[in-house]
């Protein structure tokens, strides 16, 4: 039965642990969201410079020492680099239900239109972004090193994604069965 | 440059491990969040139960290079119920969606075109938000090393050792 992951949520949990403990000793922890509005910030920086110098929070990131390709961006970029390589080279071994852009699940609670997932996807992304920069991280920067860190701003938002995500999805998939 | 390049390698590294253990995987996402399938929980709290026992043993030689978050309540629930609701929606988070465009899913590129309209929204929305909901009921950066007085360390370890027993031994799939 070729149903579960590629390697084990051991080894994948004890990998992840070992990788934020060697990110905080060289640099810093894990993160990801921020550099969502690093990108906005550089993209605006080139195409209405006004707006992002009069904007506060691009403007954070606006001072040239600051913004642009830093740790936390090449971290990203490696995400994609590192995540696109591996799966070219594992590709065979990814079960098939993780395989493609239509998940199983998905269609068979709102059957095969392409655009209704992607318009999902798209406004499930744009709620990530809106709400991760609003509580100052996401998964990775609160949930796994903010927790890591024991940081109390962290456990608050570990918490509250939790409950709010689990009642989201039972409620998108309610009467399913099971 | 040398902290660029680590930068780089270490997201390959984080990367490699989402893919591989299924984070990137819609059906893993929403079996955790429908409290069937723990693959996902129970890898999040093995790393945290790694990484905090790691974390605060390189602090009792003063080598850890923390980042702590501010504790603003008000903005933190609100934000992390925004969060939570995208999560489960699109079924990835803003790391996962990232891997999951580099492994060529389409809703995982919808995923993340629309973080970064999310990002902009929210800049755009930030001296309202700010004043609103992150300027109050802000704690600080505080840890719980702060809140119980004691060091860090033996918080870390009796909760790491909680985390991974809770991976390893509570946590069970459930299928009906």
């Amino acid at each position: 039965m070729n149903d579960e992951p590629i390697i084990s949520w051991k080894a994948a949990g004890i990998a992840l642990g070992l990788l934020l403990t060697l990110a905080t000793f060289l640099v810093k922890p894990l993160g990801v969201s921020t550099q969502f509005v690093v990108t906005d910030a550089i993209v605006m920086h080139q195409i209405a410079p006004t707006i992002a110098e009069s904007n506060q929070y691009f403007s954070t990131y606006g001072v040239p020492s600051d913004w642009g390709i830093g740790y936390g961006w090449m971290l990203v970029f490696g995400m994609f680099i590192g995540g696109g390589i591996t799966a070219m080279i594992f590709r065979d071994r990814q079960p098939e239900a993780d395989k493609g852009s239509m998940p199983p699940m998905w269609q068979a609670r709102f059957g095969p239109s392409e655009i209704k997932r992607y318009s999902a996807a798209f406004t499930g992304g744009v709620l990530l972004l809106f709400g991760a920069r609003l509580a100052g991280g996401c998964t990775s920067g609160h949930m796994i090193s903010g927790i890591s860190q024991l940081a109390v701003s962290s456990f608050i938002f570990g918490v509250t994604t939790f409950i709010v995500a689990i009642a989201a999805a039972k409620f998108i998939y309610r009467n399913q069965g099971a | 440059m040398l902290t660029l390049l680590t930068g780089f390698l270490i997201g390959c590294a984080f990367g490699a491990i989402l893919y591989l253990g299924g984070a990137s995987s819609y059906r893993k996402i929403l079996g955790t969040l429908m409290l069937k399938d723990m693959t996902v929980i129970k890898l999040m709290m093995t790393g945290i139960g790694v990484g905090s026992l790691g974390i605060y043993l390189l602090d009792l030689g003063g080598l850890a290079n923390m980042a702590i978050k501010p504790a603003y309540v008000w903005g933190i629930v609100a934000g992390g119920a925004i969060f939570g609701v995208g999560w489960a929606v699109s079924g990835y988070c803003p790391g996962t969606c990232i891997v999951g465009a580099s492994e060529g899913k389409k809703d995982a590129v919808a995923t993340l075109v629309g973080a970064l309209v999310g990002a902009f929204i929210f800049s755009m929305a930030f001296p309202v938000l700010d004043a609103m909901l992150m300027q109050n009921a802000n704690l600080g950066k505080i840890t719980f090393e702060d809140v119980l007085g004691i060091n860090g360390i033996f918080i870390a370890i009796p909760f790491s050792m909680a985390m991974l027993f809770m991976s390893f031994f509570v946590l069970k799939d459930r299928y009906e």
